[in-house]
């Protein structure tokens, strides 16, 4: 701003500058707007630094920068990329044993004869063999295989991944009260590829009071695993398996939100999704045992329904005391496979001082089993259509304790850490549980932190 | 007011103060169009910048901290906003409105502590909030409001609405502040009374009009009582604390009503000089102490 006449002591007179202010306002000034803007596009950028750790398990890094930058009056563009690198140990859904067992997965095809003086050992005990080639065959299959010692829970170790991902979107304001937003997703990983287009409209009424949105959002991946994709419920072995397997998936959502009062926001949404295609984990197994013993015969790769209908309601309160903020949400899912869950998450934004805050959080999430879930199957009963080991569908609690310490540098820039703490439960020692897989552990307790730093502009 | 023609008249609350609309002429039906036009403008206003009811203000401090899109209109009121920020070297502040948290003014002994005050002032300050046409981010627990302009623009806005009406004379007046479209009929001017800050109802002089606004500013009826102190409504936002030697009322006129509460607002800033700033700024007014 150049320098205008200031009132006080040796003030000129402000007159004349607060008659021509008051004259632009009354006149409404389109022109003028535009010009601002024109003039001053308006950026803001978010990044981050995330690291996730899994106890025993995975480690991830992931830095992540969002933009959005003000095109004109009415049109923003924003776009984001992210990149993370996963590294450590996945459960594999097989059951732990009194004694060793040795897992073995296709890992690489080489040209006949080049694997012969490969011998690697990876982290965590991996070593790579060969599958014998058929006879005239160009090529063979370099399999990796895994020992795990007695009375422990089968992990795939060695496992490491990349992942990048970016998004492209636009925003524009069609009235004054609606909003077209549409944009496109994509992200790839060394076995995996999604692509994702969405499309969303949003209408205020009664002074901006309250605002009905409704979202669709197109999915289409590609799964490529590390060996091919095998066949559900086939025994796990060293040989290279089928091609890659894609999955669509549909989402829509519709909302409200609504000022309740001057200190009181509310969201009510309802969110549904159709999913079809390849939804089965390729790197997992399940366990066939033995009746009496309970010791593993055999382990299947798992299989997984290609149809997948998921349900959410959302409902999202921001209470504004006087300096402090509230929010407490809570979720509802449901889906044809069974799993029902239920999230709440409450969060008390303290404001210190007038540049930091420091903001708790506590989450608490319980999920119901799918109906196709089983810690195992057992050997001399018929092998169901679909079964999985995978802890992710069991029944199991969790909760999630953190803070974030925000810092305002300046009214344009924040500063922030978050760190949390997430904690598993589910039934180790489920009813029922066969000979020595009484004296297993069927469930891991699952504990993770996560640690972010966010610096947060906008000019 | 003492209307002295037998004028054509509307009134109704808007703003929590009441309104008058008076229109020169025998045609009962147009007084009655100029009214409900000039009512709804008003109510519309109120409406949309309440800072009680939920509206584009309450949206904006709702969120405050995050970067919120607002409106044409909001964007003139906000620019408006920020220049008479500039002009005023930031004795005019929409954000003072953190200040109310611990002012209570309800002719109360409940002067706040100097603790109090220092706590709330950390939230005002426009130089800390982010403005960048359209997009507004005050800080967190910030807020912000239209009092001190809201309604001298609604003033304008509807008389200018009514003049696109009819060629009729109109004085609109909404608690206080007004503006007339020009003489009357005849060429007489309308007139227009001051009221006693002591004494609502009673008249403290009678000014005639014949174009442009009036607009009043003062503590009339707000105050609280400290230790043998009496602290008017008219808070210094630099300082957290009410101006002192205030006038008790500043009534300004200028060609428009946007602009003559500017002025009046600036002159009770100004403490025990504010003959002086309206002598300097040339301005028709009136001080009561």
């Amino acid at each position: 701003m150049q320098l205008k006449p200031k009132l006080g002591a040796n003030s000129v007179g402000v007159r004349g500058a607060l008659a021509a202010a008051a004259a632009g306002l009354l006149a409404g000034g389109h022109a003028r707007a535009q010009e601002t803007t024109a003039g001053a596009p308006t950026t803001t950028i978010d990044s981050a630094l995330l690291t996730y750790h899994e106890v025993n398990r995975v480690q991830a890094i992931e830095p992540v920068v969002n933009v959005s930058q003000k095109i004109d009056e009415d049109g923003t563009l924003y776009f984001g990329v992210a990149a993370d690198s996963l590294t450590g140990a996945t459960p594999l859904g097989a059951v732990p044993s009194t004694l060793a067992q040795t897992y073995v997965r296709p890992y690489k095809i080489v040209p006949v004869g080049t694997s012969t003086t490969t011998v690697t050992s990876a982290s965590g005990g991996s070593t790579v063999v060969t599958e014998p080639a058929a006879t005239g065959a160009k090529t063979e299959t370099l399999a990796a295989t895994t020992v795990v010692p007695p009375n422990t829970y089968p992990l795939d170790h060695g496992f490491t991944d990349m992942r990048g991902a970016g998004h492209l979107g636009w925003e524009q304001a069609l009235t004054q009260n609606l909003k077209l937003d549409g944009g496109m997703a994509y992200s790839k990983e060394h076995d995996y590829r999604s692509e994702s287009a969405h499309l969303g409209l949003s209408q205020d009424f009664n002074g901006h009071n309250t605002t009905l949105s409704a979202a669709l959002n197109y999915e289409s991946d590609l799964s490529f695993p590390i060996g091919g994709t095998p066949t559900p419920l086939t025994e796990m072995n060293g040989n290279w398996k089928g091609p890659d397997a894609s999955l669509h998936e549909i989402d829509a959502l519709i909302g409200v939100t609504q000022v309740m009062s001057r200190r009181w926001l509310s969201t009510l949404s309802y969110s549904f999704s159709s999913a079809h295609g390849y939804q089965t984990d390729p790197y997992k197994i399940i366990s066939v045992v033995d009746p009496v013993t309970g010791q593993p015969d055999e382990q299947l790769y798992e299989s997984r329904p290609d149809q997948r209908r998921k349900q959410s309601v959302f409902f999202d309160n921001k209470i504004h005391l006087a300096r402090d903020v509230v929010s407490a949400s809570l979720r509802v899912y449901k889906d044809d496979w069974g799993i029902k869950s239920l999230t709440a998450d409450l969060r008390y934004r303290w404001q210190m001082g007038r540049d930091y805050y420091l903001e708790p959080h506590l989450r608490y999430y319980t999920q119901g089993a799918a109906y196709f879930f089983h810690y195992y199957l057992v050997s001399d009963q018929a092998i169901p259509e679909y079964a999985s080991a995978d802890t992710r569908l069991a029944k199991f609690n969790a909760q999630t304790y953190g803070a974030k310490f925000g810092f305002a540098l300046n009214a344009a820039s924040e500063i922030n850490l978050r760190v949390e703490s997430y904690d598993q439960q589910g039934n180790g020692s489920p009813a029922g549980a066969i000979g020595q897989l009484k004296q297993q552990n069927l469930f891991p307790e699952l504990k993770a932190y996560t640690l972010l730093l966010g610096y947060t502009v906008a000019f | 007011m003492v209307a002295a023609h037998h004028d054509q008249s509307t009134q109704f609350t808007a703003m929590a103060s009441p309104c008058v609309v008076l229109v020169d002429t025998q045609d009962s039906q147009l007084g009655t169009e100029v009214g409900e036009i000039v009512k709804a403008e008003a109510l519309r206003i109120e409406a949309k910048f309440s800072r009680y009811r939920p509206s584009v203000i309450t949206h904006i401090n709702e969120t405050a901290g995050q970067a919120v899109e607002v409106d044409q209109e909001t964007a003139d009121l906000i620019d408006y906003a920020t220049t008479c920020y500039e002009l005023s070297d930031g004795r005019f502040d929409i954000t003072s409105g953190a200040l109310r948290r611990v002012w209570k003014f309800d002719g109360s002994r409940n002067v706040p502590t100097e603790r109090q005050v220092r706590e709330a002032l950390q939230y005002v300050g426009w130089h800390h909030v982010l403005w960048k046409r359209p997009v507004l981010r005050l800080r967190a627990s910030m807020e912000i409001d239209f009092g001190g302009i809201g309604k001298e623009y609604a003033v304008d806005r509807a008389l200018s609405l009514a003049e696109s009406h009819t060629d009729a004379p109109i004085l609109v007046n909404l608690g206080g502040d007004l503006r007339v479209s020009g003489a009357r009929h005849d060429g007489a001017p309308w007139y227009v009374a001051i009221e006693n800050v002591d004494q609502a109802g009673t008249a403290a002089g009678l000014l005639e009009l014949l174009s442009g606004a009036l607009a009043t500013s003062g503590d009339a009826h707000r105050f609280v009582r400290g230790s043998g102190a009496r602290y008017g409504h008219v808070l210094n936002p630099k300082t957290g604390w009410p101006i002192s030697h205030a006038p008790r009322s500043v009534t300004v006129h200028a060609s428009t009503c946007t602009e003559a509460g500017l002025l009046a607002k600036l002159a009770l800033l100004s403490g025990a000089g504010a003959e002086e700033f309206l002598e300097l700024e040339e301005v028709r007014a009136w001080c009561i102490r």
